[in-house]
């Protein structure tokens, strides 16, 4: 059996103890690559991005969007933030990783 | 003499990241490997010639149109792809977010070697290749559903197809 303090137990203490400062930057070690500072940006260019896809107005699929809402479940959902934010900095042209999705 | 200890400038070039393993510990707290870990190694019963090899990555390397590994889940992802061993090199792709590509992507061998396994294979250095390899991405944050169950489940898949050498290499 493997032992030891693992990183995942460490997020769930985070999580039950409302640390939210660990878990921000455990986000942002995950989307910057290990570089806390990368990843505050990336999630900034993710929102610049979707915003700037929205920003002239052109015809989205709200109800998509709704039945997308209304009939999956939480982590399903949570999952699709983290491959929407991933898509995002991808469709941004500027891409930070060394492999890729 | 070449100083090993310093990166070269070639090699600097590449470094995307520089800044990467300042904070691999902090992200990975307790997952490196302990001398109390270490399992046994498994005696050969019979020659490597005679053997039947699966090769097991974590190169994120897996057939076109299968579903991709999820290289974007902040807690990894848990399975795994068969990879015919005697698959064409233009038929696989790379899912893997965490390690540089471009010289896998010029020749895939580098990362997953399955023309040079089958060449040892045309050559008598090896018996068989098993019918697939196994692959799987690297980036799994709870080491415990990792051994619990993609590692049980290859397992199983390698006891099934009676595979006499598991050659394991982490991308």
């Amino acid at each position: 059996m493997i032992r030891g303090p693992m990183s995942l137990a460490y997020l769930k203490e985070a999580v039950e103890n409302g640390d939210q400062a660990a878990l921000i930057r455990y986000v942002r070690l995950h989307v910057g690559d290990g570089s806390p500072e990368a990843g505050a940006k990336e999630i900034d260019k993710a929102w610049v991005e979707a915003l700037k896809a929205l920003i002239t107005m052109p015809a989205t699929d709200q109800q998509f969007i709704d039945d997308t809402l209304k009939g999956q479940d939480h982590a399903t959902l949570a999952h699709l933030f983290f491959r929407l934010h991933f898509y995002l900095v991808k469709h941004s042209g500027e891409w930070i990783h060394d492999g890729h999705v | 003499m070449t100083d090993m200890s310093k990166p070269s400038a070639a090699s600097s070039e590449k470094q995307l990241r520089p800044g990467l393993w300042a904070t691999v510990n902090e992200r990975y707290p307790g997952s490196m490997i302990h001398k109390d870990d270490v399992v046994p190694l498994a005696q050969l019963k019979k020659p490597i010639s005679e053997c039947r090899v699966a090769f097991l990555s974590t190169s994120g390397v897996q057939p076109k149109g299968t579903l991709p590994f999820d290289t974007v889940h902040p807690v990894g992802d848990y399975s795994f792809r068969r990879v015919p061993s005697d698959a064409d090199v233009d038929d696989l792709e790379i899912h893997q977010l965490k390690y540089p590509t471009f010289g896998a992507d010029r020749d895939l061998n580098v990362i997953f070697p399955i023309e040079r396994l089958r060449e040892l294979r045309d050559e008598g250095v090896i018996g068989e290749l098993n019918a697939n390899h196994y692959t799987f991405i690297g980036y799994n944050m709870d080491p415990v559903e990792l051994e619990l169950t993609l590692a049980e489940q290859v397992a199983e898949a390698l006891a099934h197809d009676e595979v006499d050498v598991a050659l394991a290499a982490p991308a």
